[in-house]
């Protein structure tokens, strides 16, 4: 019985990670209609940058995580302008082609500069994990669970509660509407940009201490990524939130009770089931197929 | 003079490994053909069907796979007790067992997509590669997993009492190669400019409109499937008995990415651009290759992507078409208005 | 006395979407070689039942037949196929291919081909290639767009697209056409032309139900007229007598159009 618990106390801890990425993607996606293929790389940015702050230069970890986030929205914002702003007008092909060359760019830089052996991120917390009954925590992972839980709120808060929250959500109902209504609908797609990288950089920068930080570890994200937000339905906020946790759940009971090497494939099964089932995700309840 | 652009390039392809020296090239260019014939069957769903699968990798790994364990045998155990024991069989076997399951494949994929639309359906396709990649990595009874299937043998020819021999090395196999990616650019040529191509590209431009006038859209895009699953299927085997070596990341995402590059550049929805760009990202790599590290090559292939995209956003085909008509157009307009000055005189 | 039979029954249809009832209780029918116009105000539910006879919505109650044979639940695809083609309120061409292209498309009932012959080359898909060819281009002089057959349909000027979308419809081969307000957009020379094209069309034997609000063009060409509101019919009879009908006048009063 114990043990059920402690899966259920994995899948939790790690579904807030998966929950992050799952929430940047689906923003990008269902307000700009992008299927953002460099997700994986900004979420590698944030592990690396945590390396350079935290390891090399020897900062303090805390702070080493704002920067890393802050650098991910700013890379973000910077990637947007540059490449995606000149293709407003062109179709799905030719973003994804950018797209794709921009994670093929930056993987490649990572590799050039990082090598490509893994690099450990020290953590600040105790090593011996924190235990409650029969349950055992390592203390980073708690931490993990916090502030990934934080960001979630606080983005929502963000697309709730804010003007500019109200324009991304304008966007996301009817584009055109939106820019007759006076939205700035340029600010709005780099603004979205940003927050979702800047996400995908803080899971990187919260899991790179967890495991280590490889040039490749992006593209196991950016495809469960996918996985989590066809679950959640494209451009659902909570869908995709509830399931980075689903997925976090299928792995770790997946893993435990029916094989390890497939672990990493429970998403995409979960994905190609629920796609037969219930083609617009489990809990989409506008279904605008771009 | 289109005819004689034809003819050149065919003797120029034909002659290759007669002044091709160094059978380095020879190698390269075999490779270049197979992943231009994979090329081709990605632009006939992504040009012409409008289909953006990006799992279409995943045809040229079963094309591989299937192919390699035909001709090698292979157990496959169900339980203690029972037990599908294939010996063997002759190449050819292989190949068309490698088709026929790809073939299948496309068939399913093709179901899928009519169901799941858009971008869900670019992802599920991505989701389906990679479940099959991790398959062949896990079920190492059948697949040997990252130890890779060795020893798969090359084609060869038995016609008994005239001829028997195995087809190794490049010259053959650049042959072999040539023919099938001829044989695929006439199949998929063919296929665009019948009826059925027709209705492919109508799904593509407006299905609303398409279905409006009878067309049975879900026949059409199984149908692409199907037969751009077969081609790429066909170009897998291919590489697997021309290597003699594969292992799961015949699955990889980035041949896909490849294909994907290869067609966009070249020009989609033309039937010259997955060729065009298949030269292109195939040969040119060569000219960097030695001095400069592969982190840096890749670097300077997204660069080029971003900078064709930007520049010749149809594709290197469409704008070479451009430019040869304006040329002619101003050929035209000089050599009439020369006429007419030379009258006047 | 020529005897009439049915082509299409529309038998007290109802639909609903979005928690609006946007059609109930909605019967008439088209008989062989007639022209029947359905005329209402904006809003009416006009291209609603258009779209539920061409299979791309479904009634929720009700049936439509079409030579006695029930429609209603068969795809767009298939109902065309039984000789039911429709156009779009909104012009739907092929945009980025040539107009000629865009009838070859339409061409695809027509056409006898199997994939397989094609992709042997046979000299038979030769001959039918050749035969739709000449196809199309009689096609294109008919709708009059002789000289555009090359360019590109998207830069046809908007009435000769609309002229485009009926040549595609036409090529389908149908019996009964469905017209989505075709001369919407259209100056009075290019209405009047296509008056004449319409006579053509049923010289061809081919019937066919029109959506219009051009009034003038209506009472001329139609042998009956049925008039929606709010999604109920409210008449059903020859031109002369839609134009006297206290309930239509009645709706159509404070509108721009006037009957007669």
């Amino acid at each position: 019985m114990h043990q059920l618990l402690q899966h259920v106390v994995n899948a939790i801890l790690l579904g807030s990670t998966y929950a992050l990425i799952g929430v940047g993607l689906t923003l990008i996606f269902g307000i700009m209609r992008l299927i953002n293929f460099a997700h994986g790389e900004f979420y590698t940015v944030g592990a690396y940058m945590m390396f350079l702050l935290v390891m090399v230069f020897k900062m303090n970890f805390f702070v080493a995580i704002i920067l890393s986030v802050g650098f991910g929205v700013a890379l973000g914002a910077a990637l947007e302008l540059l490449l995606l702003r000149p293709l407003l007008k062109a179709d799905m092909d030719t973003t994804m082609i950018v797209l794709i060359a921009a994670w093929i760019i930056m993987q490649n830089t990572e590799l050039l500069v990082w090598g490509g052996v893994g690099k450990a991120i020290n953590s600040p917390f105790p090593v011996q994990p924190l235990v409650i009954g029969a349950i055992s925590m390592s203390w980073l992972r708690v931490f993990v669970f916090a502030i990934a839980g934080l960001l979630i709120f606080g983005s929502h808060a963000l697309i709730h509660h804010t003007r500019l929250g109200r324009s991304l959500r304008a966007t996301f109902q009817d584009r055109e509407t939106a820019e007759l209504m006076g939205v700035n609908v340029g600010v709005v797609y780099t603004a979205t940009f940003a927050l979702g990288s800047g996400l995908a950089a803080a899971a990187g920068a919260l899991l790179g201490p967890v495991f280590i930080a490889t040039p490749s570890m992006g593209d196991m994200a950016a495809l469960k990524g996918f996985a989590i937000v066809i679950l959640g339905g494209l451009g659902n906020f909570t869908g995709a939130t509830i399931g980075g946790f689903i997925l976090a759940f299928a792995e770790e009971f997946g893993a435990s009770y029916i094989s390890s090497g497939y672990r990493d494939a429970m998403g995409f099964l979960l994905i190609i089931l629920v796609l037969l089932v219930r083609p617009t995700g489990i809990f989409a309840r506008v279904d605008r197929i771009g | 003079m289109k005819r004689a652009f034809i003819g050149l390039w065919l003797a120029i392809l034909i002659s290759a490994p007669l002044w091709m020296g160094k059978s380095y090239f020879l190698h390269v260019s075999i490779i270049t053909g197979i992943f231009i014939i994979a090329s081709m069957s990605l632009n006939l769903l992504l040009g012409f069907t409008g289909q953006l699968s990006l799992g279409h990798v995943m045809f040229f790994g079963i094309g591989a796979y299937f192919s390699a364990l035909v001709s090698l045998g292979f157990k496959l155990e169900f339980g203690d007790h029972i037990a599908l024991v294939v010996p063997p069989q002759p190449v050819w076997c292989g190949f068309l067992a490698g088709i026929g399951a790809a073939g299948f494949f496309g068939w399913i994929v093709g179901k899928i997509s009519f169901k799941v639309r858009g971008a869900y359906f670019v992802i599920v396709s991505l989701s389906f590669a990679e479940v099959l990649r991790l398959v062949a990595l896990n079920w190492v009874s059948l697949t040997q997993g990252p130890m890779a299937l060795i020893n798969i043998p090359p084609f060869a020819i038995d016609i008994p009492g005239i001829w028997q021999g195995k087809l190794y090395g490049d010259v053959p196999n650049y042959y072999i190669v040539l023919c099938a990616a001829g044989l695929s650019y006439v199949i998929i040529r063919r296929l665009v400019g019948s009826r059925a191509g027709r209705a492919m590209i109508a799904l593509k431009e407006n299905e609303a409109l398409a279905t409006s006038i009878g067309i049975d859209v879900t026949h059409y895009l199984v149908l692409a499937s199907i037969v751009a699953g077969a081609i790429c299927g066909m170009a897998g085997s291919l590489y697997a008995h021309y290597i003699g070596i594969i292992d799961p990341d015949v699955f990889s995402f980035i041949y896909t990415v490849t294909m994907i590059i290869m067609v966009i550049i070249g020009g989609k929805g033309t039937l010259a651009g997955p060729i065009v760009g298949g030269l292109i990202f195939g040969f040119f790599p060569e000219f960097l290759r030695g001095n400069v590290p592969p982190e840096i090559q890749w670097i300077v292939y997204g660069g080029l992507m971003i900078a064709i995209v930007f520049m010749l956003p149809e594709g290197i085909v469409p704008a070479f078409k451009q430019w040869f008509r304006v040329l002619r157009d101003n050929a035209a307009a000089m050599w009439s208005s020369r006429k007419q000055a030379a009258v006047k005189d | 006395m020529i005897a009439r039979t049915t082509l299409l029954d529309v038998e007290n249809i109802a639909i609903r979407f979005g928690g609006v009832q946007a059609i109930s209780g909605l019967t008439f029918s088209v008989h062989n070689h007639e022209l029947l116009s359905l005329i209402g105000p904006n809003g009416a539910g006009k291209t609603t039942a258009f779209n539920a006879i061409s299979g791309f919505l479904r009634p929720s109650s009700g049936r439509i037949l079409y030579r006695g044979q029930i429609i209603n639940g068969l795809k767009p695809y298939q109902i065309a196929s039984l000789g039911l083609v429709r156009t779009f309120q909104k012009t739907s061409l092929f945009e980025r291919i040539s107009v000629f292209e865009n009838v070859l498309i339409g061409l695809h009932r027509h056409a006898q081909q199997k994939s397989w012959e094609s992709l042997l080359a046979l000299p038979r898909v030769a001959r039918e290639e050749a035969e739709l060819r000449d196809r199309a281009n009689e096609i294109i002089s008919f709708v009059g767009l002789g000289s555009r057959g090359g360019g590109r349909a998207g830069a046809l000027a908007y009435g000769e697209q609309r002229l485009l979308g009926v040549g595609i419809a036409l090529a389908a081969e149908p019996q009964l056409i469905m017209l989505d307000e075709p001369v919407s957009g259209m100056n009075p020379t290019e209405t009047i032309r296509f008056m004449d094209m319409l006579q053509k069309i049923r010289q061809r034997g081919i019937s066919i139900l029109l959506v219009e609000h051009d009034m003038r063009m209506v009472m001329a060409v139609s042998d009956r007229v049925v008039v929606l509101n709010y999604g109920r019919l409210i008449a059903d009879a020859i031109p002369d007598l839609i134009q006297k009908d206290p309930e239509v006048i009645r709706v159509y009063l404070g509108q721009e159009k006037k009957i007669a």
